[in-house]
């Protein structure tokens, strides 16, 4: 908006000062209703508290940390990033709550989350009926449908994604072909598992041995020997549940069975090492990671995952002893959402929905993405990388060998 | 086989000792606190923050979290239900001790973290032990050793008497001049002090986990009512027999039997004898 004023010395005849002012006034209101300074209004859904904070907690240091860059640097168009918080502690019925609160009280332009499948999946048909475009950041696929959420778009993996890695890696990498699936009883684990065995019907393989666990059972002994009796030559465990992961290593471990274990990144987790009986039983480990967070031939991270680090690393007090990717999706998310708001010119929603179905390879950190009118995951496949679980290093980890 | 055996046996004496906490707490209040699994949940994280976090060696650790044990147990009589008992003849306690429970849940998730976190080793011995491993046997002798001692307790000293007069009639022991209000907040922290011994005698087993504790306090109500409420003998079977049934059940036919099969066994108990296997039928005369 135009603020300049008219030097009082310059000399203008009765029809050009009534031409130049009705410029000035068109001009001003021009000026005016085209730079909209509203904030942009982000609602996060965090499980900031309660079971999987974890990833929560790293998430919102990159989301927070790409808000405040980004408003630093004078906002989106003009527009400051205003971020509403809520914590859902990981519970879907709190999610529901504060999805309705934002859109309906808070009147946002766009919702991040929830962190977890479990409450994504309660709250994307309620925002998908508000209109409002829903970042997603859980992996179940059905959290995703350009016919039912149209303005759905998912920057995460998918489990497809995930499993399917896995699924290549043990078979064509390893050479193993008689697999074990060990799965929990949630809802997210009960899915994966399902969909392990039909990636692995396409591929070809029958598990020998499948099953699943109450993500709190104390003990896997028994289910690990009978995969062992039934022939497995590769463990594959598709849970969330640091508990049950460690308690597969740790049974794995106390029976002396050499079997590789290939499963959810979630084994590669720092709180997976304090559980395990001896440091060695996180050998021959291997989980679904990305190329963002995979030290290179040369011991290099890429260079946008290099350059975050150094921007946040005084944040963490220089170490970062938490998985890294968690907070470069974070991070992305609010950056997908500049690159969405820019695009399209405003926050209207109908064209923030175009900008993002005709974005093509959107440079992130996190990974790079693409949507389309027929794609809403928009996270490559080449962007996964099995990950060698015991190298964690400055949240990254190592490529698993090939 | 032997395997799944040992390790029902564990898992079940940690719902037995859960239900004899029950039971203590019932004795003198015919109260069922929600807070009962949460004690045994702090005994194990408070074990594993005294011997990891500061360093205190394991006997050291055993008596502080046995005190944190008794500490809340007390502390649940009083917030929970002292005023709710002398307010109200409803079953208010079951929301005030629900509320106290989710509290302090979350105050252990918020100091503790939400991700369980290792409980150390309390005997030296090699992980490959197999059903022999401390693990097992620790939270078995546990549970005999509460037995026994409330066995004690109340066949052979005053208290113990005091309480079974309280728990007989607590009406007519007041009348004779029990003090019945100190008694039950003495039973409330004594349950508390053996959940405390539970936790952290299950903490390898279980590791040290925030949310463990709404889990037992389910479980170990179940062993209560199959057993039969007021009895230790039927907290110690329904403990056990529960257990067992919840890893022979995933052994047998995977995991997503396991809570059907522990709700089903209640269910089963109270349709042929309501008042569970040891429990003693209550006949109002009219």
């Amino acid at each position: 908006m135009t603020t300049d004023r008219i030097p009082a010395r310059m000399h203008f005849g009765p029809a050009t000062m009534s031409a130049a002012g009705l410029a000035l006034a068109v001009g001003l209101f021009a000026g005016t209703a085209g730079a909209d300074t509203t904030p942009v209004k982000i609602g996060w859904l965090s499980s900031l508290t309660g079971p999987l904070s974890s990833a929560a907690v790293a998430e919102n240091q990159g989301v927070k940390f790409a808000v405040d860059e980004i408003n630093k640097a004078g906002g989106i168009d003009g527009r400051k990033i205003e971020l509403i918080t809520r914590d859902t502690a990981g519970d879907p019925t709190k999610a529901v709550n504060f999805a309705q609160q934002l859109v309906l009280s808070e009147k946002v332009d766009f919702v991040i989350g929830p962190v977890n499948s479990g409450e994504s999946l309660a709250t994307v048909p309620i925002l998908a009926r508000a209109g409002v475009p829903n970042i997603i950041i859980g992996t179940v696929d059905e959290l995703t449908d350009p016919q039912k959420y149209p303005r759905a778009f998912r920057a995460i993996a998918t489990n497809e994604q995930w499993i399917g890695s896995a699924n290549d890696y043990a078979i064509k990498t390893l050479k193993r072909s008689k697999v074990a699936i060990i799965g929990d009883t949630t809802g997210y684990g009960t899915s994966s598992a399902k969909k392990a065995e039909a990636l692995l019907a396409d591929a070809g393989i029958k598990p020998v041995y499948s099953v699943l666990i109450d993500a709190n059972k104390t003990d896997l002994t028994d289910e690990m020997t009978k995969a062992r009796a039934a022939g497995a030559d590769v463990v594959m465990p598709w849970s969330a549940a640091t508990g049950l992961l460690a308690r597969v290593l740790n049974a794995r471990g106390n029976m002396q069975w050499d079997v590789p274990v290939v499963g959810h990144p979630a084994i590669m987790g720092l709180p997976i090492k304090d559980l395990l009986n001896k440091p060695e039983y996180w050998e021959q480990t291997y989980a679904a990671g990305y190329s963002s967070t995979t030290y290179g031939a040369d011991g290099k991270l890429p260079a946008p995952t290099t350059a975050l680090m150094d921007k946040m690393r005084p944040e963490f007090g220089g170490t970062i002893n938490f998985t890294f990717w968690w907070v470069t999706l974070g991070y992305d998310t609010v950056k997908i959402i500049e690159h969405a708001v820019k695009t399209a010119g405003s926050t209207d929603k109908a064209a923030v929905q175009k900008a993002l179905e005709n974005t093509q390879n959107l440079k992130g950190t996190y990974a790079d993405y693409s949507w389309g009118p027929k794609q809403r995951n928009g996270f490559p496949d080449s962007g996964i990388v099995i990950n060698k679980a015991n190298t964690f290093k400055d949240g990254s980890f190592e490529a698993a060998p090939h | 086989m032997l395997t799944v055996l040992v390790s029902g046996l564990a898992i079940g004496a940690l719902y037995a000792a859960t239900g004899l906490a029950y039971n203590i707490m019932f004795s003198t209040s015919k109260v069922l606190s929600v807070t009962t699994g949460h004690i045994c949940m702090l005994g194990g994280v408070f074990g594993a923050y005294f011997m990891l976090d500061l360093g205190l060696p394991a006997p050291v650790a055993l008596v502080g979290a046995v005190l944190v044990g008794a500490a809340f147990g007390l502390l649940t009589e009083v917030i929970a239900i002292r005023r709710v008992l002398a307010r109200s003849d409803e079953h208010l306690w079951l929301l005030s001790t629900l509320a106290l429970a989710t509290m302090v849940q979350q105050a252990v998730g918020l100091w503790w973290g939400t991700e369980p976190r290792p409980f150390p080793r309390l005997a030296d011995q090699d992980f490959t032990a197999g059903v022999l491993d401390q693990k097992y046997w620790l939270p078995i002798a546990a549970v005999v050793a509460m037995a026994l001692g409330l066995e004690f307790f109340y066949r052979r000293t005053m208290y113990g008497k005091v309480f079974q007069a309280v728990s007989e009639d607590a009406f007519a022991a007041r009348a004779r001049g029990i003090a019945t209000d100190r008694t039950r907040a003495l039973s409330f922290a004594i349950a508390g002090a053996l959940g405390g011994l539970a936790g952290f005698a299950a903490g390898q087993l279980t590791f040290a986990f925030f949310a463990l504790g709404l889990t037992l306090t389910l479980y170990g109500f179940i062993a209560l009512a199959v057993g039969g409420l007021g009895s230790n003998v039927g907290a110690l079977v329904g403990g056990v027999a529960l257990g067992l049934f919840q890893t022979l059940a995933t052994y047998l036919f995977g995991g997503e039997y396991q809570q059907t099969i522990a709700v089903g066994l209640l269910m089963v108990v109270l349709l042929v004898k309501p008042e569970g296997l040891f429990g003693s039928k209550k006949v109002r005369p009219v």
